[in-house]
């Protein structure tokens, strides 16, 4: 196997370490948040699309430029390297009262002690006072202006009145159009689309007029940004040796022409990502913006360079590291913790960037896809791919996420460093089936020069890069999350939910009440149906916040549908539409069924009323049943077509028919298989027919429960692969664990790829694997320091295994580990 | 042909067995090996008869099981330890403990046992059992992988090995035979046409010593090679190497040069490094590990080793 081992220059290695040290001491980013607050405060009347493109402009003209002396690119989203990102018009005042409303010793222990975020006394009194201001013009106070009652009465009230988390994100706009077109030509295209309204005004139009401008101000403020820090390149020039002065006066000279006009080299495509990335967090109100496809675009560039001998391929591959390092920078807050868990975390010496690393993907769930398939069919693959492919399996870093597209026309060598990078840091890259990702975009009605450009953003989740709105940003939200397992539990305990005692209005029958079990699948097809009902409806009025208040003009630029039509993503303006939900704990709802089926129907060992009392009692009373569940019924993941077959009953029928109901702006509904806190998810559910206590985890995701995997890893994976993945429009993927004897050897590599391949041809569309030694994460627990770099598939996306809660930490463990 | 009737005495089957040959193989396990290596690593796999084995750490107690396994013990050989903390915190339980000297191994606590603590090694079966559970794996095949056939040492159940291989190859699956070496040559000469590749173990070039660290001769093992390699059959050969027991230079250049004038038939030799992974194993089946006191060999001599073994011309590798 080709050796990737080479070493990262100095220069990288010392940003590397800058931003170690910076974790130590993170800012939050009040800046974006002022100048945001000033003005809404200031421009009240304004039409909301006009707002938010004006204080876009404003904080591209006022925002602090900051050009770090050893930077090889520039930006933030905030006036620090690392700034902690959050929105305030979405956070909630409850949020800053309980935590900056605290007593002044408590503040102080949550968020200015050394290592915590840093937040001053004078910031701490703007944002409360902010706070006041927002209660009644946030996106919560937009909600509670148009959502029915019955959204806050039901199980999501809570959330409802807020909508904090159900950002419309998860997207990948039209990167490729920011590097190789510029936002010159797109203000040019407004300028000549308002000077045809103008000439043609009727009240059909006005709102188009309105857009147009917004456009303009967007593009005058992207460009403007990019001159600004043309001019601290400038002035930091000044008091530079003169070595680092040329290089400053050189990327002035590129900021001065970038943004508004096509890139010109590599550099300069790197860079004009990155300023279009710190636009979009800061618009913010979306999240998971995700470059697509960025070797397909940044490949020409780099490759002209190295041709012409304007760089080496050394200086590329500090680019390249350099990118990534610059494009990981990006924090975002959430979720966003108390003061009680800022000051339990200080108190074991963590910091809250640690505590954003067990839950998500820490760089804003931004993802980056590489390769894949130019719209003719042929490969898309070149020196880029290799470039930043190696970067992570050079640098080690968990953020952001990366997804790798693999298709017939992937080089064997970007095979090999694909899993290289992965063996080293697990999950980055996960790897996507292309056949059965492109056919499921056919399905839905994408030409296919289109569909041969999709990308994945935030976790596993595909869309059409550039083109399409697809708002899967309801992970865990509004219908999403434990919807299927909540209708199990409706099923087992009628309408009184056990965990809570809450009863819940209609009729349902208890476990010991039906005949049959096609009655009990009958039920949970109906109860199902009403629930993802219910969650299609909240979802168009979710979507419909955001189109009366808080539009996307940063998106709408580079997004293809919307210039044409005058219309922004939130307005429907994209040529695709789409929001996505996920579904998740497949086995732990196949499993109890099947326990229900097999023993209460097929074998009458047990009665239902038995099953039920041994469930209601949480198993109190009734271990040897118990034991006798886990120990002798055969459940999904052994490759045997009883359970497995259960498996891909239910999820066919909820991927089949979620997907089947309308989406916001007349796009698709699409649902996909994944869970990020099933450890979480799982204390707050009660105990469940497959021998699960109350309060003990969930399954993960797709993939079985790990102590029922007992035929091996072919059928766990052959079992997963049975699911109706090509419905899984939103995504989803198998999550392996490797020990380190099982991937090594000469071979080992091409096995590994056998087997994703095989996982595919059998219908797959994604795979996740990690390689990581029980004994190497019991070393990690005991001696963190010394395993920084151990990174850990958790679902879609990847975590510094030291970074986890303790729990997280013991589930992770704990996963089913394929030792050969 | 009917292979209902054909039945064999196993003790795994395993997917994804990266380490038995080329691509991604299912190994079927087969029980009862003639030989008896020191540094064996599947001490379970040694004796032809089932036996009684103990993961105690998934005993959850007796009172839990209602005595299942002290009760199902016809012999006395169980009885309830002393008390010990449970693992989930619940309190204290009394897990099973077995007097091996009172032991049948009549096998009826591992039937009883409920969180299977107490397993038998093994099972019995038959060719089309093992053919349908295996062919399932066949979508992983695709890259020349296939099915191996393992053991301890298969071919002592000659009519179960040679019938399943025939089997598999009925359904155009590539067959790997793990072996020793130690059968008769009339019945390598009967399968050989069913084996697509036979990974072989050489484990000592002096018979003495092969005697000594594995409790035969060698004889029969390097005629048997001599007599597949002249006679069509692939051999992947595999050399292991045991510090203080075969690592000495002379005999592994004598190994290197045995296995060069074996000529076109061997197209791979691995070198396997001692490890210790084994270890366990002996414990949950009341067995004491004999080789305390050996380390694994060190990168540099094993790198050493190997390019000793290319120089004879040999397409070798560490494993």
């Amino acid at each position: 196997m080709a050796n990737f081992d080479l070493p990262i220059s100095d220069r990288v290695q010392d940003l590397r370490d800058k931003r170690k040290r910076i974790n130590k001491d993170l800012r939050l980013n009040v800046e974006r948040n002022r100048i945001l607050t000033e003005y809404y405060k200031t421009h009240e009347g304004q039409y909301p699309i006009l707002k938010r493109a004006g204080y876009l402009y404003d904080w591209c003209a006022t925002r602090e430029i900051n050009v770090d002396d050893d930077d090889i690119f520039l930006g933030d989203a905030g006036p620090h390297t690392r700034t902690v990102h959050f929105d305030i018009e979405q956070t909630g005042a409850m949020w800053f009262r309980s935590n900056f409303g605290d007593t002044d010793e408590r503040f102080r222990a949550a968020w200015q002690v050394p290592g915590s975020v840093w937040v001053s006394d004078e910031e701490r009194e703007y944002l409360l006072k902010a706070a006041d201001f927002w209660e009644d013009n946030d996106i919560g106070a937009t909600a509670r202006g148009l959502f029915p009652d019955e959204f806050f009465a039901g199980p999501m009230g809570a959330f409802a009145k807020f909508l904090n988390g159900s950002y419309p994100g998860h997207f990948t706009p039209n990167y490729e159009k920011v590097v190789l077109t510029g936002f010159g030509a797109v203000r040019d295209e407004a300028k000549a689309k308002l000077a045809e309204i103008k000439a043609h005004t009727t009240t059909d139009n006005v709102r188009q007029d309105l857009f147009y401008r917004a456009m303009v101000k967007t593009c005058d403020a992207i460009i403007l940004m990019s001159r600004r820090y043309a001019e601290g390149c400038r002035e930091k020039a000044k008091t530079a040796t003169a070595e680092r002065a040329a290089e400053l006066l050189k990327m002035a000279d590129s900021c001065d022409w970038i943004l508004e006009n096509p890139a010109r080299n590599f550099w300069e495509g790197c860079q004009a990502i990155l300023f279009y990335q710190n636009l979009l967090t800061a618009e913010g109100v979306h999240w998971a913006d995700s470059p697509a496809l960025i070797d397909s675009y940044l490949g020409g560039l780099v490759e002209n360079d190295i041709a012409t001998g304007a760089i080496t391929r050394e200086e590329a591959q500090d680019y390249a590291d350099a990118f990534i390092l610059q494009i990981g920078n990006q924090i975002i807050m959430f979720p966003k913790p108390n003061n009680d868990q800022l000051i339990a975390a200080h108190n074991e010496g963590k910091t809250l960037y640690d505590l954003q690393g067990g839950g998500q993907n820490v760089a804003a769930g931004s993802l980056i896809t590489l390769g894949g398939q130019k719209s003719d069919g042929t490969g898309d693959y070149n020196l880029a791919t290799e470039l930043f492919l190696l970067s992570y399996y050079r640098l080690r870093v968990a953020e952001p996420s990366l997804a790798l597209r693999v298709n017939k026309h992937t080089p064997d060598r970007i095979w090999e460093l694909g899993i290289a990078c992965s063996k080293r840091s697990g999950g980055l890259p996960q790897f996507n089936n292309d056949d059965v990702i492109i056919q499921q975009l056919l399905d839905k009605g994408v030409p296919i020069e289109d569909a041969r450009r999709y990308g994945i953003f935030g976790c596993v989740e595909p869309a059409v890069g550039g083109k399409e709105w697809s708002m899967a940003s309801n992970c865990g939200a509004f219908g999403g999350g434990t919807g299927m397992l909540q209708t199990l539990q409706t099923v087992i305990h009628g309408n009184r939910d056990p965990m809570s005692g809450m009863e819940r209005p209609g009729d349902a029958k208890k476990l010991y009440e039906y005949e049959t079990f096609e009655e009990i699948q009958a039920e949970f097809v109906r109860l199902a149906k009403a629930g993802l009902d219910n969650m299609a409806r909240m979802n168009h009025f979710a979507a419909f916040v955001f189109e009366t208040a808080w539009p996307a003009p940063s998106v709408s630029t580079m997004t293809e549908g919307c210039m044409e039509s005058g219309k922004d993503v939130t307005w429907g303006g994209a040529k695709y539409n789409g929001t996505g939900t996920m579904t998740n704990a497949i086995a732990t709802v196949t499993d109890s069924l099947y326990v229900i089926k097999k023993l209460c129907f097929e074998d009458k060992s047990v009665t239902t009323r038995e099953l039920y009392d041994a469930i209601a009692a949480n198993w109190e009373g009734h271990e040897l049943l118990r034991l006798k569940i886990l120990n002798e019924v055969p459940f999904y993941g052994n490759d045997n077509d009883a359970p497995d077959a259960l498996a891909t009953w239910v999820t066919d029928f909820w991927l089949s028919y979620a997907n089947s109901l309308p989406g916001p702006n007349h796009g698709h509904v699409n649902m996909g298989i994944l869970d990020l806190a099933w450890v979480a998810g799982g204390k707050r559910t009660w105990a469940t027919p497959d021998g699960r206590k109350t309060g003990e985890t969930l399954s993960p995701s797709a993939d079985p429960r790990p102590d029922a995997v007992k035929n091996g890893p072919l059928s766990y994976v052959k079992s997963v692969a049975k699911l109706p993945w090509d419905k899984a429009t939103c995504g989803g993927a198998i999550n392996l664990r490797f020990d380190a004897n099982s991937v090594r050897g000469e071979e080992a590599t091409a096995k590994v790829r056998e087997l994703i391949q095989s996982f595919f041809t059998m219908g797959g569309i994604q795979f996740h694997f990690t390689v990581a030694d029980t004994e190497v994460m019991r070393a990690a627990q005991k001696s963190p320091q010394d395993y920084q770099d151990l990174i850990v598939r958790i679902a879609g996306f990847s975590a510094y295994f030291t970074h986890l809660p303790f729990d997280d930490q013991e589930n992770y463990i704990a996963r089913y580990e394929i030792m050969v | 042909m009917d292979y209902k009737n054909v039945t064999g005495h196993i003790y795994d089957i395993q997917g994804y067995a990266v380490h038995d040959g080329p691509g991604i193989r299912t190994t079927v396990y087969t029980k009862g090996c003639p030989l008896s290596c020191l540094w064996c690593h599947s001490p379970e796999s040694q004796k032809h008869e089932f036996e009684l084995g103990y993961l105690q750490v998934k005993c959850l107690g007796a009172d839990i099981c209602r005595n299942a396994c002290v009760d199902a013990c016809p012999t006395g050989a169980l009885t309830r330890g002393e008390p010990v903390k449970a693992l989930d915190g619940s309190g204290m339980i009394q897990k099973a403990q077995i007097d091996r000297a009172k032991c049948t191994r009549c096998l009826k606590c591992a039937g009883a046992c409920i969180p299977k603590a107490l397993y038998a090694t093994g099972w019995d079966t038959t060719v089309d059992e093992v053919y349908d559970r295996v062919i399932k794996d066949r979508g992983f095949f695709q890259n020349g992988g296939g099915i191996t056939i393992s053991g301890g040492e298969a071919m002592a159940q000659f009519d179960f090995t040679l019938n399943l291989a025939k089997r598999l190859k009925d359904s155009g699956i590539h067959i790997c035979l793990d072996t020793t070496g130690f059968a008769p040559e009339k019945l390598f000469a009967e399968i050989l046409p069913y084996i697509d590749l036979f990974l072989y173990d050489i484990k000592h070039m002096d018979t003495v010593m092969h005697k000594n660290l594995v409790g035969v001769g060698n004889e029969l093992i390097l005629d048997n090679a001599r007599f597949l390699s002249s006679h069509g059959g692939a051999l992947q050969i595999r050399v292991p190497v045991i510090p203080k027991l075969t690592n000495r230079e002379t005999n592994l250049r004598q190994t290197a040069e045995f296995c060069a004038s074996l000529g076109d038939g061997v197209k791979l030799v691995q070198l396997l490094p001692y490890h210790k992974t084994g270890r366990m194993k002996y414990e949950r089946l009341g067995w004491r590990y004999k080789l305390t006191n050996v380390e694994p060999p060190d990168d540099a001599f094993m790198e050493r080793t190997l390019e000793m073994f290319q120089s004879f011309g040999l397409n070798c590798q560490l494993y």
